[in-house]
């Protein structure tokens, strides 16, 4: 699905992410986690696309194709999708208007016919339900004045919409309360197929306890230091990163 | 160019020594450093080797009557000319188009259609319009395809507790100076909304009279132009408790000019007035250029007034958010666009004319 192979990025001439080697396959849940200004954001910018990041070296291969030669939509609509740790505020554009506008993007990406109102509005109340969001906010501008949970929330509510293969969660437990964390963490677990890949970014073990990782890597200084299963980050909760970093 | 104006017509009507002297003194088309005109260009010869659209706007906002079969009455040149009712502020324009042109009357009390469809470019006259019913009247205008050097003048006089609906199409103009002038009377209402889109060297005034506990809005939108395109207004607060509010939205581009000149008079008992003036231009491009120039002038000490004016670009970063979501950046800024002029379509009151202008704009928007 994803392979990154000794990947360096650096922006403004500062090195970011320096020799970073990755494989996840199709139907794995990754996790990665790492001390403030280890790359972990970085990194999901770059499988994004996002400009300002120089790739210096490296390759990144999704689904056989080069990453790195295409464009951010592109990369949305052959189904990478990156739920931000700070979603943009969009003033003047519905939420509900945006959904429907990124939804008919991909299926004509892919050759489809748009999907007509009745039916999109269908799905969006569906999937809105799963995730205990209040339709009524969908008639809001995009995330505007919304709290940080509802943000999040509906970050993982156009997720669950557009369905990708590969989606990357940037810190996405940031600034959820208990029952925000469980209810987005079950909006997660929902997609989870065999067909479905996910790298979770984050500082801490308890979203994890939602949200169940095959693989955790430890990320330090732009390279992965150690990797493991679940049980690594356990191990990190009770050391620190520091000794985990050293020992690795 | 230098604007000629019939002399005759000076002499032989009782024209005010006021007159004579903006005519002379404050002629835009030949001095260019006159304040109030100090952007619009006037003293040039602006063109566009552009061929403008063609844009059927009756069609397309589903209105039949057109007001030009109804009859009108013409109006005396002299008492309008030398009614000059505005403190401290001079146009040009108002006293050369009722110079150089005749006005015509038209009662809206004597129609009893709620929409009414006027084009201005097949009009040579002035017109006043008069409102003292309290109907609801929605008052559309267009002016397209002019290609005019002289201005023209549309009055609105309306009545104590009377109100009307204005929205101003001006689209696909080579060249259109206009002067809206609005005299509320006390408790009336005046909604304005003016688009304008695709012209080449345009220049509209808006000049709004206020008495006691009356209210107006002037909402302007400025899209796809080139050459120069100019927005003056000029509203004043003669008696108290009376409320403005009034925003202009420009998308610039293509090496366009969009200018804004806008103020603000309240009369020293004129209390509790609530004025409100916004101006934002959207800048697309580094070789396009957007003056705008907000003023107060206040001489009441229990008022609420306020202005501001923004010229920003496109937000890289909302663009990236569409298309991680797999919206191109074509339409992720057609959205943005979109998005930015919102508010002023918002302002159109009637729910049908709303939707139908909405239209209009997104299928002018590029």
């Amino acid at each position: 699905m994803l392979e990154i192979k000794n990947l360096h990025v650096s922006i403004e001439e500062k090195k970011i992410i320096k020799g970073l080697n990755l494989l996840i396959n199709k139907g794995e849940v990754h996790a990665l986690m790492g001390p403030n200004g280890s790359g972990k954001s970085t990194l999901s910018y770059v499988l994004s696309g996002k400009d300002k990041y120089e790739i210096d070296d490296g390759t990144i291969e999704y689904n056989e194709k080069n990453l790195l030669e295409l464009d951010v939509d592109e990369r949305a609509n052959e189904g990478l999708f990156l739920a931000f740790q700070y979603p943009m505020e969009i003033p003047g554009v519905q939420t509900s208007f945006f959904l429907k506008t990124a939804i008919n993007s991909k299926r004509k990406y892919l050759g489809h016919s748009e999907m007509d109102a009745l039916e999109f509005a269908k799905l969006m109340k569906s999937k809105a339900e799963e995730l205990n969001i209040n339709t009524e906010m969908l008639k809001r501008d995009l995330n505007v004045n919304y709290s940080g949970g509802e943000k999040k929330k509906q970050e993982i509510l156009q997720m669950s919409m557009l369905s990708p293969k590969m989606a990357i969660l940037d810190e996405t437990d940031s600034g959820l309360d208990i029952d925000a964390l469980r209810i987005v963490s079950e909006g997660v677990n929902k997609l989870r197929s065999k067909e479905n890949s996910f790298l979770v970014i984050t500082h801490y073990q308890r979203l994890l306890n939602y949200i169940k990782p095959d693989f955790v890597h430890i990320i330090a200084d732009g390279r992965i230091v150690k990797s493991g299963d679940y049980s690594l980050a356990l191990e990190l909760e009770e050391k620190g990163y520091e000794e985990i970093s050293k020992s690795a | 160019m230098e604007l000629t104006l019939n002399l005759d017509k000076i002499q032989s009507d009782n024209v005010s020594k006021y007159a004579k002297t903006i005519l002379d003194k404050q002629n835009p088309y030949k001095n260019f450093k006159i304040e109030n005109y100090k952007y619009a260009q006037l003293h040039r010869d602006i063109k566009s080797e552009t061929l403008l659209r063609d844009i059927d706007i009756s069609e397309l906002l589903r209105i039949s009557k057109n007001i030009s079969s109804l009859t009108s009455n013409p109006v005396d040149l002299a008492s309008d000319l030398n009614l000059w009712k505005y403190k401290n502020d001079d146009s040009f324009f108002r006293v050369s188009s009722l110079l150089k042109r005749d006005t015509s009357s038209i009662n809206l009390d004597l129609i009893d259609d709620k929409n009414l469809f006027l084009d201005i470019s097949q009009i040579n006259e002035n017109i006043h319009f008069f409102k003292s019913s309290k109907n609801v009247i929605n008052l559309i205008i267009m002016n397209s395809k002019s290609n005019d050097e002289y201005p023209k003048s549309i009055f609105f006089d309306i009545s104590n507790n009377s109100n009307l609906n204005v929205i101003h199409f001006n689209i696909s103009n080579y060249k259109s100076f206009l002067y809206f002038e609005s005299n509320l009377q006390d408790n009336s209402h005046l909604n304005f909304v003016s688009f304008q889109s695709d012209n080449i060297h345009t220049r509209n005034e808006f000049y709004a009279s206020l008495n006691l506990e009356c209210n107006f809005d002037l909402f302007g939108l400025n899209i796809n132009n080139y050459g120069v395109n100019d927005n003056y207004s000029f509203i004043q607060h003669l008696k108290p408790s009376s409320s403005s509010r009034e925003i202009f939205k420009s998308i610039v581009e293509k090496g366009a000019i969009t200018n804004f000149q806008g103020k603000i008079y309240v009369d020293s008992i004129a209390q509790k007035t609530d004025g409100y003036q916004m101006s934002r231009s959207l800048l697309l491009d580094d070789i396009s250029k957007a003056n705008n120039k907000p003023e107060l002038e206040i001489y009441a000490d229990d008022v609420k007034c306020s202005h501001g004016s923004t010229v920003s670009k496109l937000d890289e970063d909302q663009i990236y958010y569409f298309k991680s979501r797999g919206i191109d950046s074509e339409m992720a800024k057609k959205i943005l666009k979109k998005a930015f002029i919102a508010e002023i379509i918002e302002s159109i009151k009637d729910d049908n004319l709303r939707e139908y202008s909405n239209n209009i704009i997104e299928s002018l928007l590029t």
